[in-house]
Formats: C-alpha cells, structure tokens, sequence
C-alpha cells in the first residue's frame, strides 16, 4: 500500500519537475512575470510532494512495513524509535530520498527569498533547480527506488541499519548537515547560471548569490567537521581526518565554496572578479555532484562508500551533462560578464582575496588528483594503488600556513590603492603579536618549524581580527544600555563581525588540527582485571568486562579506573558491541575531553579469560577542532543575519536620529 | 562563443569524465595480480603451534591461502564461509590462512572462540604478504596442484564462489592426471 502511494507521489513529483522546468526557462526568456509566477508555485508543491513522500517513507519505516524494500533493507523491530526515524538516509535508497527532501525545501526557500527579483534572473533559477530536481527525482522514481515493493514472502523482521550508524548520536546529525551543504549548493549554482542565461550580474543579484552561497557553505562546514568529530568517536582509531575519498569528496566543494565566498565580496565591494566568482559557484556545484558519484558509484575505496549500485552510470551521465552544460554556458555567456576595470596592486585587501582563492584552487587541485589518481592509474597501467596520507598532508600544511598568514595580513591591508607607508605600517603593526604567538609556542614546548610557524601566524591573525573588529565598533553613548550598543553595533556591521568571528574559528581551527596532529601518544597493551598501563601522566587500572545486553546489541564494557598523577579521576569505558545482524563486534571508544586534551580508550578485544586489549591515545587540543568549526559557523549564521534587522529598543533611536536629522535639515 | 572558455573547458572536463567513466567499469575489488598464472612464491612458515610448513607440502592438491587479521571484520564475516568450504572439500584440498599483520596472542584468543578451519601460519615481518603482493586483509590466493597461482581474491570470498573455483582446479587436475 505505501510502496503504491509513495511511488504515485514520487512520479507525481517528476512529472510536476519536468514541468517547471519547460515553464521557467521559457518564462524567463519571454520575461514573463505570469510565468515565473506559475513556475514558483510549483516549486511549491514540488516541495509538499516531496515531504509527503518522504513523510511515508518515515510511517513505512515506523511501522516496520517490510513490504516496502527500504523498511526491509534497513529497518528492525529491535531498532529503538530514533534509530528508525533516522534510518532514513543510513543507507543508499533512503538518503537520495532524504536528498530530494531537501532539495524540494531549498528550491522551495529559493522561490520564496528571491521572489522579488527580476523575471529573468528568478525564471531561469528555478528552471536551473527544476532540471536539477528532475535527476534526483528521476533516481528516486527509478534506479534508486526506496519504495519498490519487496520481493516475496515479505520478511517479518529485518537486519537494522548499519551498526556502525547506530553508535554515536552525531551519525544523526551528521548526514542531514553535509546533505544540507552539499543539496545547498544547487542554490548558488541556479543563481550563477541564471546570470549568465540572463547575461547580468547586478548588485541585487550579486546579493542573492552571495547569501544563497554562505548557507550551504556554513552547513558543509559544519558537516566535514562532524563528520571528523563521528570518526573520531565512532570509529576508535583516534584520528578524525583520513584523507580517505569520500572525507575528499565533502572537502573539495568546501575549497572552492570558500574561495567563492571571498571572491564575492570583492565582486560585490569593487565590480571585478564577476566570471571568476560565477565559475568558482558553478566549480563548487559541480564538485559536490562529483563527490556524490564517487560517493555512491562503487568506484573508489573507501571505508563509507555505499556497495556498487546501478545508479553510479546514472550519476555519471547527470555529471557529464552538468559539465559539458556549465562549460557550454560559459562558453556563449561568459563574456557578458563583464568586470569593471581593475586596478588591484598585489598589496591590497583584494589582492589577499586573490591569492587566498589561488590557494584554495591549488589545494583542491592538490586533493582532487590525490583521489581520483587510484582511479587514473588503473585506466592507463592498469594497477590498483591507492594514495595516502602522507601524499594530501604534505600540501595541506603549507597550503594551511598560506591561509593561516592571509587571515592575517588580509584583513590588515585596506581596500583599493593605497600608499605604501600605510601599507608597511598595517603590516608591521601585528608583529609583537606574532612574536607572543611564537614566545607562547616556545614555552609549551613546540620545537617543530611548523609548529612555531603556525603560533606565530596565529598569534598575528588573532590581532588583526580582533583589532579589525574592535575598530567596527563605536563609543557607547552615555544613556545607552550596553546590550543595546553591543546588538547596534553587531547589526551595523554583522557581515564584518562576521567574518571577523569565522575567521577566529579558523585559527583556532588550524592551531586545533596542527597541534593535535603533532603530539599525539598512543599506548596499547593487553590487561587482565587489576592490572594497569600508564599514557603520559595517566594511570589506567582494568577492573572488569561487564557485558550488558540491549535490545539489539550486546555491549561488552570494560571498565577502567584512570587516574591522573595520582588522584582518582573517575572511570571511564570503552565497549564492544555485538550486534545480531553482523559476526564481528564494533568498537566504541570512550573519550574524556577536558580543555587541554583528549584521553581516548579504545577496546580492541576481549579474550576468553577475561583479559582485554586496550589502546589508550593522549591527544592534545582536540576539543578546539570542534570549538573552532562552531565559532566559523556561529560567524557565518552572523554574516546572514538580514541588514535591516531590529533590535529591541533600537526604533526609539532611530526616531530620535530621524528627529535630529530632521531638525539639522531645518 | 569565447573559445578559449570553451576549450579550457573541455581540456578539464573530458579527461575527467573518462577516467570516472572508466572508473565504472571495474570492481573496486577486483585486483590483477602478476602473479595468476606463475607459480605461487614459495613459503616456509611455522604455525601456531610451533610446526613448519612449506609451499611445497601443499601441492598435489588445490590450496586455498587466505591472509587476514583479527582487526578485519571482511575476515571474520569470511570464518564461518572458510569454515564450511574446508568441511565440504576436507581431504580433497588443503586450507591454509596466514596472519598478516598481527599478534599471535590475538589470534590464539580469537580462534578460541571461533575454531580453525586450516593451518594458522605466523608470517614474521609480513615478509610472504609482501612476496604476494597483499596490499589488504582479506587476500586469498587459489593454488593448483601444480602450485601455479590461479586465481586471487581480494575482499570477502562467497560460498559459491570458492567452491566453483576449486570444482574447476580439481577438474583440471584430474585430466592432467588422466594424460
């Protein structure tokens, strides 16, 4: 019964996709607001149709309807309740469904933020979004289809989604963010292309790209980060970052959407950069289609990729034609694109915009052909190699520094023209805080050049942004309450305050992701009960297993008393969970996080005498990793907030300076 | 029309396109090995019970080498499949499983709990995994009774699949011995 109805309303819903399409482009040529109109309004009910069918995804799944091939699939009656409403997207049918939820959603919002746009611009936008929707329709409708009907006999129970997504609470949010980016960036992608059909950039347009360009950037950002942050929970190697081609996949379309967040600045602050911004939004698009495909065709190695499904061909065509078409647009439109003359000097703030994209591109470049070589190589030597770590990390630490200098000097170099004794002196002003970042790096005992070369550039940038962001504000008045100022100010400059904070959260990002890299200790010994090991300055003492039988899986928990230099600091405990689904147990580590570092207890096993295998990993700063991603995304959510925002209190002022000035003009 | 655009456009993206396309076509999981076709790299390793085998004491009969680690789960999903093909085929082929890359304590413990289905040879500083070219658990390499590598498969073997195979070395080494 809901095999029928959900693929009535998914083939319902490509019918009304393919429709919109047709209907805005050919609106949007004829500047046609009647039928840009009509095309919005089926945006709309693309959206409902797509919640509604999503919504029956969710009761097949609750009510464990095993007719229904996903619920056999990935459902279980011993699933606990949020397990079940998020085994939605854990596994591959289900999650391109989830995509086109949220696809449907962001057309949708798209549909109702820009409506006052113009004809041309909104027509061809949507139809960008339509032809988009169509594809992820067309795969849920067919060669993705969660909702066929289970071969019989229909089973009465089924094996539970991946065990692995049932470890950790971040595997439920974790999914839905980098979805939320990845989905998000067919936004901008609409926006950029509808310049180019149109052949006009202006500045209300430029706007909408802009903020429609932060949105699924600030959630990528957060989701690569939980993604590093369940891997590191989850997974008990006690690393977060593998270079491992999926991890690539949601990281490349960061570089570029990054670059293009930068790039758009300039565009909206000074007129250049109009293709270069509009090709790094296409480039981003495209990178985030690529990734899904490596993702979901089989076609690379990797611990998270889905098994080969028939929608890699599929995938690879909608790739093709998105390539082939952006380079044909492009082709024929480019040229209207115009910029406005240039007239940048290398030592200017645009020119830090320009070598902080030029670093993005040679990173993602970097990272690209780190993944897709294994791939390269098969085809032309037919041999199977894969590439590692240390490949991607001897790039991305200089390429890290590069940035970690720019955050730094960037800000510190004023726009346009200027002469070089202000120049020299912007610059030269942060540098006793580089010296402090150095001193500081020093006397906690780093001794490596990048190390040292990161506290110092961190220790600069750190001076710039906040001196950058202090100069935004203004003197209180006297009778204004402190609040009222702080919320004035911030809304005054909320797009600098912004960036000013996210680039806060980088720093300390990158100083997070240098240190923790750099001084991790790890331990492993076998224990029987009443025996300990020591990792650097902890004492761990093994008590016991106890084994705790839940209703899908047996948890076998050691428990280990820690102490540090001493004291008694609580227990702590790693397991091993049994599930009945799968022969090997999974592991899930127990982590303490304190301010200065992470001890991470990993069980390997347990043998049949009651001994256990214990890796115990000491790592500094990784809780600043998380930290750092938050404040990038605290900054970015700041930088949207609307320009003509209130805040209590503020309309009374307002008034008054509407009065004052009234007056002086009198 | 800008053509440069046009032509940069394609130089980045058909390239591109052709090596994911040919991505497609293969099995992630399927590895040539130089190996299929010559004779196997010869071994002498002790189990873990103290006592040698060589390469040489398989042949005669079809062998199947597996190579794994406590730390793999395709390798324990494989026990049960191993476990069932070396009953089925007990006295016609023999089956042995090489450690790679981990303690022998670890794997008394965890064949403890599990059984053996074959002799379980300690390989000392991987150096056979390397003479095999293993490059990841599980690897199992099918020897003839000649002891020509005849086939290699990485990842998890199937029930199906093992057995077809030494079906046909047996076969094959059967009319061998008929001429």
């Amino acid at each position: 019964m809901i095999s029928l109805l959900g693929r009535a309303v998914v083939l319902a819903a490509l019918l009304l996709a393919t429709i919109g399409a047709v209907m805005s482009f050919a609106a949007a040529q004829k500047r046609s607001a009647n039928g840009v109109e009509r095309a919005r309004r089926i945006a709309f009910l693309y959206a409902a149709l797509m919640m509604l069918a999503t919504g029956l995804m969710e009761l097949a799944l609750l009510r464990h309807d095993f007719a229904v091939s996903y619920v056999a699939q990935v459902g279980s009656l011993a699933t606990p309740l949020h397990i079940t409403i998020v085994s939605l997207w854990s596994s591959l049918d289900g999650s391109i469904l989830f995509w086109g939820l949220i696809l449907g959603i962001f057309t949708a919002g798209a549909a109702m933020h820009l409506r006052h746009s113009a004809t041309d611009h909104l027509g061809y936008m949507l139809g960008t979004l339509f032809v988009v929707g169509v594809f992820f329709t067309f795969l849920i409708a067919g060669p993705a289809d969660p909702f066929a009907p289970t071969p019989l006999p229909v089973p009465t129970d089924g094996p539970g989604p991946n065990p692995l997504l049932q470890n950790h609470p971040l595997m439920i949010i974790h999914p839905p963010m980098l979805y939320l980016g990845y989905v998000g960036m067919s936004v901008p992608f609409a926006i950029a292309l509808a310049a180019l059909f149109a052949g006009r950039l202006d500045r209300d347009w430029i706007r909408s790209l802009r903020t429609w360009l932060l949105v699924p950037t600030g959630f990528l950002t957060v989701g690569v980060m939980l993604g590093g942050w369940w891997s590191y929970e989850v997974l008990g190697w006690g690393g977060y970052w593998a270079w491992d081609p999926v991890e690539n996949a949601s990281f490349l379309p960061w570089l570029t959407a990054i670059a293009a967040v930068h790039s758009a600045l300039v565009l909206q602050r000074k007129g250049t950069l109009r293709a270069w911004t509009v090709i790094l939004v296409i480039v981003s698009f495209l990178l985030t289609i690529l990734g899904t495909f490596l993702t979901r065709s089989g076609v690379v190695n990797s611990v998270h990729s889905f098994t080969q499904t028939p929608i890699g061909p599929a995938f690879l065509a909608f790739l093709g034609f998105c390539l082939l078409a952006s380079v044909a647009v492009l082709a024929l439109r480019m040229d209207t694109l115009a910029s406005d003359p240039a007239r940048e000097t290398l030592w200017t703030r645009e020119g830090a915009f320009l070598i902080n994209n030029l670093l993005l591109l040679v990173f993602m470049f970097t990272v690209l052909v780190g993944t897709l070589f294994p791939i390269a190589a098969e085809l032309v030597r037919g041999v199977k190699v894969s590439v590692g770590e240390p490949y991607f990390n001897r790039m991305a630490i200089p390429v890290s520094l590069g940035l970690l200098l720019l955050i730094g000097i960037g800000p510190a170099l004023p726009w346009g023209r200027a002469d070089n004794q202000n120049v020299r002196r912007a610059l030269l002003w942060p540098i006793p805080a580089a010296v402090a970042g150095l001193l500081l790096t020093l006397a906690a005992g780093g001794r490596s050049w990048g190390i040292l070369a990161t506290g110092a550039l961190a220790g600069y940038a750190i001076w710039v942004n906040f001196d950058q962001g202090l100069r935004l504000s203004r003197k209180r008045r006297e009778d204004e309450p402190w609040t009222e100022a702080v919320g004035e100010a911030v809304r005054r400059g909320a797009r600098r305050y912004g960036a000013y904070l996210a680039h806060l959260g980088v720093i300390v990002t990158f100083v997070a992701i240098a240190v923790s890299s750099s001084y991790q200790v790890a331990h492993e010994a076998t224990l029987r009960p009443g025996e300990s090991m020591t990792v650097s300055g902890y004492k761990l003492t093994f008590d016991q297993v106890n084994a705790r039988q839940e209703p899908h899986r047996i948890s076998d928990r050691a428990r280990m008393q820690i102490e540090r230099d001493g004291k008694a600091a609580g227990t702590l405990e790693p397991a091993l969970n049994r599930y009945d689904s799968r022969m090997e147990p999974i592991g899930t580590p127990a982590v303490r996080t304190s301010v200065g570092h992470d001890l991470y207890l990993s069980l390997m096993n347990v043998g049949p005498d009651g001994s256990i295998g214990l890796r115990a990993i000491v790592t500094p700063a990784v809780v600043w990793i998380w930290i750092g991603v938050f404040i990038i995304a605290a900054g970015t959510a700041i930088c949207l907030l609307p320009a003509g925002l209130r805040f209590p209190g503020r309309r009374r002022h307002l008034a008054t300076a509407v009065a004052t000035g009234a007056k002086a003009g009198t | 029309m800008n053509r440069k655009v046009l032509l940069v456009g394609l130089i980045l993206v058909a390239p591109l396109l052709a090596v994911l396309a040919s991505g497609l076509r293969h099995d992630p999981r399927e590895v040539v090995s130089p190996l299929i076709g010559r004779p196997a790299p010869g071994f002498s390793l002790a189990d873990l019970d103290g006592r040698t085998l060589r390469l040489e004491d398989l042949q005669g009969q079809p062998a199947v080498v597996n190579f794994w680690a406590t730390w793999c789960q395709p390798c324990a999903a494989e026990n049960p499949i191993f476990s069932a093909v070396a009953r089925r085929y007990a006295g016609r082929a023999r089956f042995v499983s090489v450690i790679y890359q981990d303690s022998p304590e670890a794997i008394r413990a965890y064949e403890q709990q599990r059984g053996r289905w074959g002799s379980t040879l300690v390989d000392p500083e991987s150096r056979t995994a390397i003479r095999y070219g293993v490059y990841g658990v599980p690897e199992t390499f099918l020897i003839d009774a000649r002891g020509l590598v005849r086939e290699k498969v990485t990842g998890m073997v199937s029930f199906d699949g093992l057995s077809r195979s030494l079906e046909e070395m047996l076969v094959a080494s059967a009319i061998e011995d008929k001429l």
